[in-house]
């Protein structure tokens, strides 16, 4: 990951196109110095609150003239602030909810009475024993505890 | 052609309407949907944002059941794609990292093998029903329908990968548009992320302000809607819409509609069986438009 930043100009190609990056949407976010600043200068990478401004548009790893592709960075320092404590609040409670129940949203009785007008079958249990397996084995169950606000 | 549905999340607990129309206008394209049991959420958020080997295993998991029942996967929705035909993609292409998932997955009894294709629908109608095969199942055209295309970020990035369009000047959407009678419109800012996830993860109000450039766009090359293959897109493009208006103060509103609800339209389903009375942003214009399209 830091080989390729090391290359980055900071030309400002990616900005022209990342979708939050414009002052008149956000003047925060900026993919060159967002991931810059945290993944070459900051002894605090991922603290950086302006990370989750990025849209994963992909738009700079289209433009970028050098593959540095700030895209895969940020979603880096995302990943990296699940164990440092500055992970998104929601992103943290989604991720528990797709390992404890396999779907991304709450299922509600409002969901099942809507399938149902619809002649919709109801929805299947989801294969909950299998993802908890798999996220014991990688570790990320006991990430996401760790992460428990 | 049969494919397992890999229908996500999100139209199934979320916008049931739009799996109701996908499961009824699909097959009369000669696109067989099978359930498979046991699939789970694709996973988008665990693999790109938290943790990529989880996510490769759990995206694995799931091919694994398309695989074991010997069909190619067809998905809804942008993000569900990106995150199956990366891991697909990846894991087909790297031993080393397939040995490490099919290690982590094998208490789950499941083995990546690497024989199946996924494929969002958009993909199988533009490149295997084909544009003629669209124009021929439409019995209502919709001739004067002024269509915004917005594909979405996640089905062009990267195209080795996703296979679709091009990330900068997408086009295929509008041909499909075209296929069923409409008139796709050129509109600035076609390109520029819905904002979804800046909207959940992000800052609501730089959402908004996205959001409602692309509407004021959209609005300005006369479009009478916007159509959509994802639905992070359509939600942003509906509900996001809802309430950003009153934010923004917006003096006008540009309803959209999932494609495969305009395909029924054209196929001569009624507004109520597209599901479109379902939709929160409304324009009487735009049903009175559809209604005697429709008739």
């Amino acid at each position: 990951m830091h080989e390729a930043a090391e290359i980055c100009l900071k030309c400002g190609v990616c900005c022209n196109v990342a979708h939050s990056c414009h002052v008149k949407y956000d003047h925060r976010f900026n993919p060159r110095y967002t991931f810059v600043y945290d993944c070459l200068a900051s002894e605090k990478r991922a603290s950086n609150p302006n990370i989750w401004l990025c849209v994963s548009c992909h738009k700079c790893e289209e433009t970028c003239p050098y593959d540095v592709s700030p895209v895969y960075f940020i979603e880096a320092l995302k990943a990296e602030a699940l164990g440092t404590g500055f992970v998104h609040p929601t992103i943290r409670a989604e991720v528990a909810q797709i390992v404890s129940t396999g779907f991304a949203f709450p299922v509600t009785g409002a969901t099942e009475r809507q399938r149902q007008t619809l002649n919709l079958k109801p929805l299947p249990p989801k294969a909950v024993d299998e993802l908890a397996k798999i996220a014991e084995k990688t570790g990320l169950a006991a990430r996401l505890k760790e992460a428990q606000p | 052609m049969r494919y397992a549905l890999f229908l996500g999340c999100f139209i199934p607990v979320r916008l049931p309407h739009l799996e109701a129309v996908a499961r009824s206008v699909l097959p009369q394209l000669g696109v067989e949907l099978a359930d498979i049991e046991g699939f789970t959420c694709c996973p988008e958020p665990v693999g790109f944002l938290t943790d990529r080997v989880t996510g490769l295993a759990m995206a694995a998991r799931n091919i694994c059941l398309a695989e074991e029942a010997g069909l190619d996967i067809i998905t809804l929705c942008n993000g569900c794609t990106y995150t199956l035909r990366q891991a697909n993609e990846t894991l087909k292409a790297d031993p080393a990292l397939r040995a490490r998932i099919n290690e982590i997955l094998a208490e789950t009894g499941h083995e990546f093998r690497g024989t199946v294709d996924v494929r969002h629908f958009a993909q199988v109608l533009s490149q295997q029903v084909g544009f003629e095969g669209i124009r021929s199942v439409v019995r209502k055209p919709l001739t004067g329908l002024r269509v915004a295309c917005h594909t979405g970020c996640h089905i062009l990035s990267p195209p080795g990968v996703m296979g679709f369009d091009d990330p900068l000047d997408p086009i295929v959407l509008d041909g499909m548009v075209s296929a069923l009678g409409a008139e796709p419109v050129d509109w600035e800012r076609k390109t520029m992320c819905c904002g979804w996830t800046l909207t959940n993860y992000g800052d609501r109000e730089s959402a908004n302000r996205l959001l409602g450039a692309k509407l004021d766009a959209m609005h300005a090359a006369g479009a009478d809607c916007s159509t959509v293959i994802c639905p992070q897109c359509f939600y942003q493009f509906d509900t996001g819409q809802m309430l950003a208006a009153r934010e923004l103060k917006m003096e006008y509103r540009v309803p959209t509609i999932y494609y495969l609800q305009l395909l029924a339209l054209a196929m001569g389903r009624s507004l109520d069986e597209a599901g479109i009375r379902q939709h929160r942003v409304k324009d009487p214009a735009l049903d009175g438009k559809l209604g005697r399209l429709t008739a």
